[in-house]
């Protein structure tokens, strides 16, 4: 049996622009796992980005028609994803403080010690993404969570490639410094 | 003094160098320890960007498109007036081409069958679609004012000076015309094109700098 995904990504959107749910379902399904790991790097918080995740996914619902097929529906969904997070964001400004304790991470053989160093690795990586301003933000999460291409983040952003660039090199430069501490930790576990 | 390729590192380090400025750039990291540890510490800051988990758990990807499309709302239909819109918008350069190309072939039939009649080919066949010899006012006046005292050249020049106006007259109109429908084309093809790259994106707000 093949996968319900095997009929191509165009068939389901033209399916899903006539109002075929089970096909939108089947892009959401494809797509579920990259909006979610962008738009939590944008928010900072797992509900947050479970929201602004939700909003996108109905937005691009309800804009689907509208899609122009031949274009990439990753950048586009992408691009409503940024702006739904942002708008998330906006609408949910305050930062609940953060207890490491409570902070609940993927399961791990590690002891104790092992977890809470990874906690605290995880936090500080959060925050510094978060302290970002929001057009710096969103390029460094397009590339290193989305995985897009400079012209794709060019695209999906609006915005010339050479902004891309300039705003990709000041966010990993603020990144550096933020996160210089766990740089050099890392440095001397790889010896 | 050495000069560094620090800008183009994070190009490099994303491989979106062309060619030769990614020969360029592992050239000089060949030379030069100063960039190869920066190239260093921005791997080490993806790797750690990437190896750092989220701090909490998300809903299954089964389970999210199970509720999304549980509580997808209706889509807006499209209004009758709105789909008018769209099929007039779509008749503007089909109109056009059509307006210019029944002019085009209007102003060349004429044109043939004004040089065709001018060698006398036709003798009088056509001579009801040809009317009477085109005139201007200052040449009809001129010709009725002091036509009896020109003499043969005088009179030729003014039927050459009567057929230059009217080449210019000519040559304008159509001129004019063909600047209107590239104008009235072109701003729909502009106007395409800015629709294209500005299709519907519902959240308005594109991050700014």
């Amino acid at each position: 049996m093949t996968s319900p995904y095997a009929e191509t990504e165009a068939i389901l959107i033209a399916k899903a622009q006539k109002g075929d749910r089970d096909a939108f379902g089947e892009l959401v399904r494809h797509h579920h796992p990259g909006v979610v790991n962008v738009v939590y790097r944008m928010c900072g918080d797992v509900e947050l980005a479970e929201d602004a995740a939700q909003d996108a996914f109905i937005q691009a619902w309800l804009h689907l028609p509208s899609f122009r097929p031949g274009t990439s529906l990753r950048n586009w969904i992408y691009r409503i994803a940024v702006n739904a997070a942002l708008d998330v964001l906006r609408r949910e400004p305050k930062t609940p403080p953060v207890d490491l304790e409570t902070l609940s991470m993927p399961d791990s053989l590690a002891g104790p010690e092992i977890v809470l160093l990874e906690k605290e690795r995880a936090f500080a990586v959060q925050q510094a993404i978060l302290s970002l301003t929001e057009a710096n933000r969103s390029v460094l999460t397009l590339r290193e969570y989305g995985g897009l291409s400079y012209q794709e983040i060019a695209a999906t952003l609006n915005i010339p490639l050479g902004t891309v660039m300039s705003r990709l090199n000041y966010a990993r430069d603020r990144l550096r410094e933020l996160l210089a501490p766990q740089l050099i930790n890392m440095e001397i576990a790889n010896g | 003094m050495v000069k560094h390729i620090t800008p183009w590192l994070n190009a490099y380090l994303d491989g979106e160098l062309p060619d030769a400025q990614l020969r360029q750039v592992e050239k000089h990291l060949a030379e030069c320890d100063e960039c190869q540890a920066k190239l260093e510490q921005m791997r080490n800051l993806s790797a750690l960007l990437h190896e750092t988990a989220p701090t909490g758990e998300f809903l299954p990807t089964g389970r999210f498109v199970a509720n999304l499309t549980l509580n997808l709302p209706r889509r807006p239909e499209h209004s009758r007036p709105r789909k008018a819109l769209e099929i007039g918008w779509w008749l503007i350069p089909v109109g056009a081409l059509g307006v210019w190309l029944f002019f085009q072939i209007t102003f060349s039939l004429s044109s043939v069958i004004f040089t065709v009649s001018e060698t006398g080919l036709l003798d009088n066949g056509l001579s009801w679609l040809q009317g009477n010899p085109l005139q201007t006012r200052w040449f009809s006046l001129a010709m009725d004012l002091f036509g009896g005292q020109l003499g043969f050249t005088g009179k030729f020049i003014l039927s050459a000076l009567n057929d230059l106006s009217l080449f210019i007259q000519d040559m304008t109109s159509r001129f004019i015309w063909q600047v209107l429908f590239a104008t009235l084309y072109l701003g729909w093809l502009a106007s395409w094109w800015w629709r294209q790259s500005n299709q519907a994106i519902p959240a308005s707000a594109v991050p700014q700098s």
